[in-house]
């Protein structure tokens, strides 16, 4: 929970995916409590309530669990559920506004592919 | 629950009116962020509402109970004024725990532990005239009365106003940390918008002596929005919006977006969309002529 707010997004989805994201990097660990509202909100210097906002919409999804008294925790499973999440959207999230920049700039589809084929960037497998 | 409420509030200085009928409700455990520009009645407005200037027209109430010259409902207020290095034609000769010691008196639920926290805190020298503080002591001092009268509504004039970037950020921290703690109300009147507009959760804007906009401030930013590209596909792009600020530059055309519940920005257009931020969302409506 130590990355940066930015003016791009709404304050509570960006809370929303930085627990996401400490969760995928095994930061938070499954049924571990996650920080409360107050303390996201002290660090952040956030309206306790946007804190709320973006912990209630994990709640939602079932990543987020509550323990009545004691706090949320990680779901088990959770770690896996964003990563389909995630997956799902990997296209609306990237790959369309990749397509539209290749498109403007008039790069083929083939020279597109033959650019990620022989990329050597990030950890992805080749199958 | 308690709540604060304002009903056609008009002030007027001699012939000039200043509040053009006010209705203003705050609820407890709220923080709220008052913004306009200089001179767009926040001071004004804030005094009213802690009945320590009286209303040309209309009322003030706490839980249904007037404010003005009512003890049990005042000892639930506080208005920590701006505090100034000058009284009248001379300079104020107090010192700082003599003005605190004043401030004691007068919030019955003032907590001295937590005032003399704040003044260690914030290495305040309590021995100094109120005259011989820089303008970022003066406005320590004015905090501290705000946060130690533990008043269920506070408010807060202008309270950052030459506090360096550390001592702002502490100052939201502990704003944050007490409404949490005590779930009282903060409304709190400031310029420095952006720093600020993450704490609010709840904007106010008054421009010419009315409320603009009250309104919850994420949902207000997420209903803005900033298009603009060729002046004619902007046109098609925000047709029927509400528009505020249009900037113009040649064939290109910006323009400030508000939507209603259930609008939504056409997609088919070549136009960039942005999102702006609280400061300007405000300069958009109070910039305008």
């Amino acid at each position: 929970m130590n990355e940066i707010l930015t003016q791009e997004k709404s304050i509570y989805i960006q809370i929303k995916e930085m627990i996401e994201n400490d969760i995928l990097r095994d930061i938070l660990l499954e049924e571990e409590r996650v920080p409360s509202t107050n303390e996201l909100a002290k660090l952040y210097a956030i309206n306790p309530a946007t804190a709320a906002k973006g912990v209630n919409l994990l709640v939602d999804e079932e990543i987020l669990y509550k323990k009545r008294g004691i706090g949320m925790f990680v779901s088990t499973g959770a770690k896996r559920q964003i990563m389909e999440k995630r997956k799902k959207n990997f296209y609306d999230d990237y790959v369309k506004s990749l397509l539209a920049e290749a498109g403007s700039l008039g790069i083929t589809k083939k020279e597109l592919i033959a650019m990620i084929r022989e990329s050597k960037d990030g950890g992805i497998k080749n199958e | 629950m308690s709540e604060l409420a304002a009903k056609g509030i008009v002030k007027t200085y001699g012939t000039n009116e200043v509040l053009h009928q006010v209705d203003l409700a705050l609820e407890s455990g709220k923080i709220y962020g008052l913004i306009g520009r200089n001179g767009a009645g926040k001071t004004t407005l804030l005094s009213i509402l802690t009945a320590q200037n009286p209303a040309t027209q209309g009322s003030v109430t706490y839980n249904g109970e007037t404010v003005w010259e009512n003890p049990s409902v005042l000892s639930h207020l506080c208005f920590s004024r701006e505090l100034n290095p000058m009284t009248g034609n001379n300079a104020n000769p107090m010192k700082v725990k003599e003005y605190l010691k004043i401030a004691e008196t007068f919030f019955p639920y003032w907590d001295k532990e937590m005032a003399k926290r704040l003044v260690g805190e914030f290495h305040l020298d309590v021995k100094k005239r109120i005259s011989k503080l820089s303008k970022g002591m003066l406005s320590m001092v004015t905090i501290i009365v705000a946060l130690a009268s533990k008043a269920e509504f506070t408010f807060l004039d202008e309270p950052v106003a030459g506090l360096d970037v550390v001592a702002r950020e502490r100052f939201y921290e502990l704003l944050v940390e007490e409404l949490s703690e005590t779930g009282r109300t903060f409304v709190v009147s400031t310029h420095i918008i952006e720093e600020a507009a993450d704490v609010f959760e709840e904007v106010i804007m008054v421009d010419q002596g009315r409320i603009l906009l009250k309104e919850n401030t994420q949902e207000l930013l997420e209903r803005s929005y900033h298009v603009s590209g060729h002046e004619d596909e902007v046109e098609r792009a925000t047709a029927g919006l509400e528009r505020h600020h249009e900037e113009r530059l040649g064939r290109s055309r910006g323009v400030t977006v508000l939507l209603e519940k259930g609008q939504k920005l056409p997609e088919q257009y070549d136009v960039s969309i942005q999102k702006p931020s609280l400061q300007k969302i405000f300069v958009a409506l109070c910039g305008e002529e």
